[in-house]
């Protein structure tokens, strides 16, 4: 179950990477930020609510529902104004220019929010208040309780993607992002207009990084500006395990990874008779990275690229 | 012409460094001197007047100066130390062209190379208490770093040169993310590195110069004494570096290096073994990274997995573009601005504020009223946002200059060279 | 008939399932200037690129001077002796004239490590000496006195020049050359012809030539082959290839709908 609900989070960050990829062949190296300023944007949002007393007075999945939709706003917000101030002036660069900067915007954006919030609230650890619902435990079977929370992130991952496969594929605005992935230029001389296509692929991506955010916030209520670092590091592994640019293959890898790290994190220990615990289940994530990379840079659904010399 | 310009030059570095012995305190003080090196690569001298002058600095003022108040050495220690690593990982990522955000863990391992065997932590997993090991041991293990850190890079690079240049990065990135967790993690079953608390205290090396100075009758405060004694292993350590790097640079594999850097399928159309000279590039980087890891240790006396965090990687990385990809040179610019901006300006700044809000003087701006300073909030201190400095400046290089605030030398030259044809 | 330097047999290799090249069979003597025509697109380049290392072919097999090229590296197949320049100029743009013709001297150049770290007296006589061949090649290809210069500031039928300087550094046998002579002058393309003549007389073994210039075609080669859709439609003689029905019909039945190629 707990992995079930790392790979539907692990899938919905890989999505934001997924879809930059496709489009511009790009690592947004930030997005791991992007995630995260959702998950603020929602502490943010039920911490006001806790102040002024409503909090309690809210129907719990408006509650829910109010909280993502901050979240994703201002996350896709954020990978729109990131795009323009960072990538943009640098399209058509050598490869590793707006590589470094997306590392520079990562590290930018850490500290900027701990500034915010140290600036507002005088501390940037900061914890999601507790909403009773979500609290309460559904009887899954004998010894298996599992909390409503977890089949929220369940649940909404899966309308998420629902969502944005119907965007995708069914609408014309999706057509025009397929277009643009495929070859810019034809797209431009077809009248789509490739700057919007490519604000919007990171608008999108970024909004559902920022549900990703608050989901994490929901289910984890521990957060720190350096909290969405190690988790989009893994997303970025689960996008590239489905295969880097293929929006199913990210969900795909991400269910994998997710699945992966909770067995190895729950079974390393009795496997090698206690000498590795749960701590090497990050070390465990990162040697998939590095062997898919090195041995099947494709991914598991990736097509076959045709190199150009 | 060129007299004058030297005289110039001259007597700014003396000037300087007067003014920062006459007032150590001062910061101004302190970095018109520290720009003195830079006004010597800059003003245009004849290369032997160049490289005295630079001798001067390094081997007789900056000492000097460092006497009167250590902190000043501490700060010259720490620029050596990056630019040590700056030029590893220039020879990786300007000079061959790849991106490698996991150089730290090299260095890591030649931290952790001496600081196992030159404290009590090997009796850990090695019987018969021969640990510590003596001071004196800590050359020969400099150049046993010299080889692990070469090997390393070698196996990493076996692997990992395979994969395209951006995934190289992330792999790289994973690799250093690897090291660090172990590093973390492996004080059980066996306690190699006694994880997150670190491992202390780390043997200095020997002073095997001690009873040759008793008989020259110098005497050096004990408190002076082991930071003026690291001073001069760095500067021999990064001045080593160059000269190896100048030699390669100017050599088949420095080409072949730029080459690949340029155009990889040309590179090997024209006889380069790609994956052959990427792997060197690898293991010299990470030879150079090890060795001074060693000396980090020693210096430290204290280690722990903190200092070899993704955010070093990245710091080394900014350094190299800052100076410009490629360039030696380039390269120890980038090192010192951003050390000196580290250390100095940033804790200075974090410092200033402080005092400002304890002073808890109240002053009226234009339009927005009276402001208390002590209300500044606590949590405003620059010193803190090292990131967010070196992300700025990692996303401004990108956009505005890409080739570094320092054009390299010979370009420059090229450049006249053009223009009076 | 004496054996031929190279030996091309049923060559074939797709992309996907475009058929790049199919069962292409070709022999190449010394001392001969050949040259590969055909449409855009008909497979010329990938063909080089295949020789070249580039690519490993689906199956067939090539020979040079008796021995496989089929597996080796592209660094390998320059040891061995075959040398190329590109369609588009692929020179390291940053780095001078010379550094560029040094690269191509890299598979003959034998630095160690360790000489080059401790400059031995092996590493600085191994660089002079290359450095007084690589101006030597530079004059030979008539850029006396822009060694200094960057790759990227010398004008377009300079660098053309510069990156056979750079191939012929590479002391090849067999030198294969894609468009040499594409956006030159006829002037410029004059003077290339006569030098490449030259060059079979004292240096390369064999010239293989992609051209789309037919008059040069006609004026140097000894032999033409003719690639259309990956198949090899025809060989043979200048004169026998002009005539040829096939080849013809390969240029002119295409002519309406695609009148550039």
């Amino acid at each position: 179950m707990e992995g079930l609900v790392l790979g539907f989070m692990y899938a919905l960050i890989a999505l934001g990477y997924t879809m930059v990829y496709g489009v511009l062949e790009f690592i947004n190296f930030a997005h791991s930020e992007i995630f995260i300023i959702g998950a603020f944007v929602g502490v943010e949002v039920l911490l006001l609510l806790q102040a002024s007393g409503d909090l309690a007075a809210w129907q719990p999945v408006l509650l829910v529902l109010f909280v993502l939709a901050g979240g994703m706003l201002l996350s896709g917000l954020s990978a729109l104004g990131l795009e323009r101030i960072a990538y943009r002036p640098l399209r058509g660069a050598p490869r590793l220019v707006p590589l470094i900067s997306a590392i520079g915007a990562s590290f930018f954006l850490q500290d900027f929010i701990r500034l915010v919030e140290s600036l507002w609230r005088n501390t940037f650890y900061l914890t999601y208040p507790t909403i009773g619902f979500l609290e309460k435990p559904i009887p899954l079977a004998t010894n298996l309780d599992v909390p409503v929370k977890s089949f929220l992130v369940i649940a909404t991952a899966l309308a998420m993607l629902l969502g944005l496969y119907f965007l995708v594929n069914r609408t014309r605005m999706g057509t025009a992002i397929r277009a643009v992935a495929q070859d810019p230029e034809t797209a431009a001389l077809m009248g789509i207009n490739v700057n919007r296509m490519i604000g919007l692929t990171f608008f999108v991506g970024g909004a559902m990084g920022g549900a990703a955010g608050v989901l994490f916030g929901l289910h984890y209520s521990l957060i720190n500006p350096y909290s969405g670092f190690i988790p989009g590091l893994k997303a970025f592994t689960a996008a590239v395990l489905g295969g880097i640019g293929n929006l199913p293959g990210a969900v795909l890898g991400g269910l994998v990874l997710g699945l992966m790290e909770a067995m190895a994190a729950s079974y390393l220990s009795i496997f090698t008779g206690g000498t590795f615990g749960a701590e090497y289940k990050d070390v465990f994530a990162f040697a998939v990275l590095i062997l898919i990379l090195i041995f099947r840079p494709r991914g598991l659904m990736g097509e076959a690229v045709r190199e150009g010399a | 012409m060129k007299t004058a310009w030297t005289l110039a030059v001259l007597a700014y570095v003396i000037l300087t460094s007067l003014l920062a012995r006459r007032f150590p305190q001062s910061v101004l003080a302190l970095l018109a001197f520290e720009a003195s090196l830079l006004v010597v690569y800059l003003a245009p001298l004849a290369r032997r007047t160049r490289m005295l002058l630079a001798a001067l600095v390094c081997v007789f003022l900056l000492p000097w100066l460092g006497v009167a108040n250590p902190y000043f050495l501490e700060i010259a220690i720490q620029v050596g130390i990056f630019a040590a690593l700056a030029l590893g990982l220039n020879i990786v990522v300007g000079l061959a062209g790849l991106l490698n955000l996991g150089f730290v863990a090299f260095y890591a391992i030649g931290a952790y190379l001496w600081a196992i065997f030159g404290s009590p932590q090997a009796n850990a997993f090695l019987a018969g208490g021969y640990f510590p090991l003596g001071p004196g041991w800590f050359f020969p293990f400099l150049v046993l770093a010299i080889a692990v850190g070469g090997c390393t890079g070698l196996m990493l690079g076996l692997p990992v040169l395979r994969v395209r240049g951006d995934y190289l990065a992330i792999v790289t990135l994973g690799f250093a993310e690897v090291v660090r967790a172990l590093l973390n993690n492996l004080d059980k079953p066996i306690n190699f590195t006694n994880g997150p608390r670190g491992i202390t205290p780390i043997e200095r090396p020997a002073l095997f110069f001690a009873p040759a100075l008793e008989l020259l009758g110098v005497r050096v405060d004990a408190g002076v004494l082991y930071p003026l004694y690291f001073y001069f292993i760095v500067l021999l350590l990064v001045c080593a570096i160059v000269v190896v790097t100048r030699r390669l640079e100017e050599s088949a594999v420095g080409r072949a290096w730029k080459a690949i850097r340029e155009d990889e399928i040309a590179a090997a159309c024209m006889g380069v073994p790609v994956v052959r000279m990427k792997l060197l590039a690898f293991a010299v980087g990470a030879a150079f990274a090890s060795a001074i890891g060693t000396v980090f240790a020693a210096k430290q006396v204290f280690i722990n997995p903190e200092s070899f965090t993704f955010m070093e990687s990245i710091g080394v990385l900014a350094m190299v573009i800052v100076g410009g990809m490629g360039s030696v040179a380039g390269a120890l610019f980038g090192a010192t601005a951003l050390t000196i901006l580290n250390l100095q300006l940033l804790k200075g700044l974090s410092l200033w504020l402080n005092s400002v809000r304890q002073s808890g003087r109240v002053i009226s701006l234009p339009f927005l009223g009276d402001y208390d300073l002590s209300q500044i909030p606590a949590q405003f201190e620059p010193a803190k946002y090292e990131r967010m400095v070196f992300g700025l400046i990692l996303i401004l290089m990108m956009i505005f200059r890409p080739e570094g605030l320092l054009t390299p030398r010979k370009k420059r030259a090229d450049g006249r060279a053009a223009a009076g044809n | 008939m004496e054996e031929p330097l190279l030996e091309i047999e049923g060559l074939t290799k797709r992309f996907g399932g475009l058929v790049a090249l199919s069962d292409v069979h070709l022999r190449l003597r010394s001392r001969t200037i050949a040259a590969l025509i055909g449409p855009n697109g008909a497979g010329k380049t990938t063909l080089f690129n295949i020789l070249a290392g580039l690519y490993r072919p689906d199956h067939g097999e090539i020979r040079f001077g008796g021995r496989s090229l089929v597996g080796l590296k592209p660094h390998e197949i320059v040891a061995a002796g075959v040398a190329r320049t590109f369609q588009n100029i692929r020179l390291f743009g940053h780095m001078t004239a010379l550094e560029n013709v040094l690269i191509g001297m890299h598979a003959h150049l034998d630095e160690g490590f360790w000489d080059i770290v401790a400059r031995r007296r092996a590493f600085s006589r191994a660089e002079s000496e290359s450095e007084a061949r690589a101006i030597e090649l530079i004059r030979r290809v008539g850029l006396d006195g822009q060694e200094r210069r960057a790759a990227r500031e010398l004008s377009y039928g300079e660098q053309r020049r510069l990156e056979l300087a750079r191939a012929l550094a590479a002391k090849p046998r067999l030198l294969l050359l894609d468009e040499p002579t594409a956006g030159m002058s006829s002037a410029e393309s004059h003077s290339l012809m006569r030098l490449l003549q030259e060059l079979v007389q004292d240096s390369v073994e064999t010239l293989f030539i992609i051209e789309h210039n037919m008059r040069m075609v006609l004026g140097i080669a000894e032999t033409v082959a003719v690639l259309d859709y990956g198949q090899k439609i025809a060989e043979g003689s200048p004169d026998e290839i002009v005539n040829h029905p096939r080849v013809i019909e390969a240029y002119l039945g295409r002519r309406e709908w695609k009148p550039y190629a």
